[in-house]
């Protein structure tokens, strides 16, 4: 069922994925596969939307929108010789070429107008010269043309007439890997979710940035710019210090009159800044005035150091929980040994999947619980729902949030101990304790993150009535992984022309290897375990449903 | 490489007619890059009279890409920057055809100035004085086309001095040649009624 969901699009299949749509839109219309897929980008590769606007509109509406002129046979009997209007040259009839929808230029003009075209990026759809004219040129023209003057060019042509699957597509989105895999991922119904590329990136599948539920993606948005920025402190500095006349350095007054001075030896006065002499008494400075403090510069610098004291808690526990999560990636080679030793040693126990599981869980749980530190800030604070809640039922929505933070924080924490026990050192009795120990514990810590979700979808992000925030589900299984897309084995001629197609593609360079190397170098090299994990590892492959209890995992 | 021959054809065939269409284009220097476009106010608006020149850039594309142009002359039109002369013309950007040409391209010009489109302007305030109070638009587009784009005729700073010797104060000599447009009869007429 999952797989049939998510599909990894690589190069090679990349025609083969698009090939369904594009026989759906030829078969149904009776078109040639050209003005199938100009349809096709027009509409986005929305299928049904092609179909929907041919009941609505009629199929002159359709065609004529999206710039299809069905072969006219109106061509005229043109002279031996015609001037492009184009270039204003007379030219003979055998070099110049005439498009479906009338139009006749010389092939120079028309070939100029192609690579200015390509070149511009607008390769998708290349409209006929004539003034006021949308028909879209015919691909094999443009083909020919361009490749007897630049065969590169009509290479790139041909790539991104095939990508338009991929860049003008709502459900296919590139992974954004770095460097790039060379997938792209395709979802079918919920574009709300958070996928795991073959090439072992996860992503949130509607923003292209790291999965971040139970964060909306506004929120993690936000989140990413303040954490770069440092948005707070430079908030607070602003406020609190002033940069001297001299040096331009920041400087905190820590107390005393407003005759501040700085490590520069200049003078200046605290209340405008300016320069100043050094004589001065409590109140004022010789030969300086500039009016009186104001009070609401005070509250404003309350407000600074409380929201500055507000994001460095969430920040502080956001981080703190990433960081343990980069620590505990480690424990994977620990349990990997452990259960190898286990494994060799005569015991009652055969099966050690439960500790992998409970690893996997931990894992898990410890993003879902970093992450929801920003959605907490943001959830709580002003920035973004200040006017959806009154303080009271802020207060109490708070209280309800982080007592199931709580609880769920505590289980994270039981578990990550538990797993660092020396399994290995143990009698079978106790063995099969801990293992009950770990089961409970991993069935526990996945109720308490579903929960925790239903809380935020429901009871938070559920009652909003300014702003819609929508967050990925929780899946007991961690982020989906896509499968490969299988090139399925059509009828006769037409696979074998399909697959011919997609080889001299990807004969470009290679692609499909240098893709998967290049990625697999970046996962060893930083070794980062939130987002890459091994493609090949079959560790964490053998799903358990920890929902089950304890005893019906154990017989199984 | 710009091609030469065409914008050479293109040259001769509009300044062919020129005293029909009140379109000419000539070369700025000998390279084939840079032109002057000039035409002539259309009858029956306020740019009547008016000649305006117009600086002409032709990229390396051309006729492939569009021809970059601007008014040399300064007019108040709302699809005009009465700043620099930079044009919001649908033509000279995305609409732009091969087939087209320099001379079409001015004519479009001329067309933009008898048919302003102050629903997608270049100039903010222009337009929104276009749309709320027309008379003073006008008033304002004559009395440019009078300043500006009037090379035969007598300078407006001329004007003033002529109205001043007859003793009016030149600030308000200046406001009322503003507000007929540049008509100096015309404003020695509201001088004198008050």
């Amino acid at each position: 069922m999952l797989c049939e969901i998510l599909q990894v699009i690589t190069r090679e299949s990349l025609l083969v994925a698009q090939r369904e749509d594009l026989r759906r839109v030829m078969e149904m219309l009776n078109l040639s596969e050209q003005h199938a897929r100009t349809l096709l980008i027009y509409h986005r590769w929305d299928v049904e939307k092609v179909f929907a606007v041919f009941v609505e509109k009629g199929k002159d509406k359709l065609f004529g929108e999206a710039g299809v002129t069905a072969k006219s046979c109106k061509i005229k009997h043109a002279p031996a010789a015609m001037t492009c209007e184009v270039c204003m040259e007379d030219i003979p009839k055998h070099k110049a070429t005439t498009m479906d929808c009338g139009h006749c230029f010389c092939n120079n003009c028309w070939t100029e107008h192609f690579v200015v075209k390509i070149n511009e990026g607008k390769s998708r759809r290349i409209t006929c010269m004539a003034y006021k004219c949308t028909a879209i040129c015919d691909e094999a023209i443009v083909r020919n043309l361009v490749s007897a003057r630049d065969p590169d060019l009509a290479e790139r042509f041909e790539r991104f007439l095939l990508e338009s699957y991929i860049e003008d597509n709502q459900r296919v989105k590139w992974c954004p890997s770095v460097p790039h895999c060379g997938n792209a991922i395709r979802v079918e119904d919920e574009k709300l979710c958070e996928v795991e590329c073959t090439c072992g990136v996860q992503f949130c599948f509607s923003c292209s940035s790291e999965a971040h539920s139970p964060c909306s993606c506004l929120m993690w948005e936000l989140w990413v710019k303040k954490c770069r920025d440092e948005s707070e402190t430079v908030n607070w500095i602003t406020v609190n210090t002033k940069s001297c006349p001299k040096c331009y350095k920041s400087v905190e007054k820590n107390g005393g009159c407003n005759l501040v001075s700085c490590i520069c030896g200049q003078s200046f006065c605290w209340l405008c800044g300016g320069a100043t002499g050094r004589e001065h008494t409590w109140t004022s400075i010789a030969g300086h005035s500039c009016g009186r403090f104001k009070e609401d510069q005070e509250k404003q610098a309350e407000r600074a150091k409380r929201d500055l004291n507000r994001y460095m808690h969430y920040h502080n526990r956001y981080k703190a929980h990433t960081d343990s999560f980069k620590l505990e990636s480690k424990l994977k080679e620990t349990i990997e040994s452990q259960i190898l030793m286990l494994e060799g040693k005569e015991s009652e126990l055969k099966d050690f999947s439960w500790l992998t599981n409970g690893l996997n869980r931990l894992f898990r749980s410890r993003r879902v619980l970093s992450y929801s530190y920003p959605f907490a800030f943001y959830m709580f604070g002003e920035d973004l729902f200040g006017d959806e809640m009154t303080p009271v039922e802020r207060e109490m929505k708070q209280n309800l949030f982080e007592d199931q933070q709580q609880q769920l924080e505590e289980n994270v924490e039981k578990l990550s101990k538990a797993l660092e026990e020396k399994y290995d050192g143990l009698e079978d009795d106790n063995l099969k304790q801990s293992r009950m120990q770990l089961i409970n514990l991993s069935v526990i810590t996945d109720r308490l993150c579903k929960s925790m979700y239903e809380c935020i979808e429901n009871d938070l992000l559920g009652s909003l009535k300014l702003a819609t925030h929508n967050i990925a589900a929780y899946k007991s299984k961690g982020v989906e992984r896509a499968s490969e897309l299988l090139v399925r084995a059509t009828k006769g001629n037409n696979s074998i022309s399909c697959l011919q197609t997609s080889s001299s593609i990807s004969a470009t360079g290679g692609t499909v290897e240098v893709g998967r190397s290049s990625s697999s170098s970046l996962n060893f090299e930083n070794g980062c375990p939130s987002r890459k994990r091994s493609k090949r590892e079959a560790f964490g492959n053998v799903l358990f449903d920890l929902n089950l209890p304890a005893e019906v995992i154990d017989k199984s | 490489m710009v091609d030469c021959a065409r914008i050479q054809k293109e040259l001769v065939d509009c300044n062919k007619d020129k005293g029909i269409s009140g379109i000419s284009v000539t070369l700025d220097g000998d390279e084939f890059t840079h032109l002057t476009g000039t035409i002539t106010g259309p009858v029956g608006t306020p740019y009547e009279g008016g000649i305006f020149q117009i600086d002409i850039q032709m990229p390396g594309e051309y006729p492939f890409e569009p021809p970059k142009m601007r008014f040399l002359t300064k007019v108040w039109h709302p699809n005009i920057s009465s700043q620099n002369g930079a044009i919001c013309l649908d033509i000279l950007k995305d609409q732009w055809s091969p087939a087209l040409t320099l001379k079409t391209a001015l004519l479009s010009l001329q067309a933009l100035l008898s048919a302003p489109e102050p629903g997608d302007p270049q100039d903010a305030v222009v337009a929104q004085q276009y749309l709320r109070d027309y008379p003073t638009f006008a008033g304002t587009a004559r009395y440019w086309t009078e300043t500006f784009a009037k090379r035969s005729s007598m300078g407006i700073e001329e004007k003033v001095q002529k109205l001043v010797e007859m003793g009016f104060p030149d600030v308000l000599v200046r406001k009322t040649l503003e507000i007929v447009g540049g008509d100096e009869n015309m404003a020695l007429e509201k001088l004198c009624t008050g």
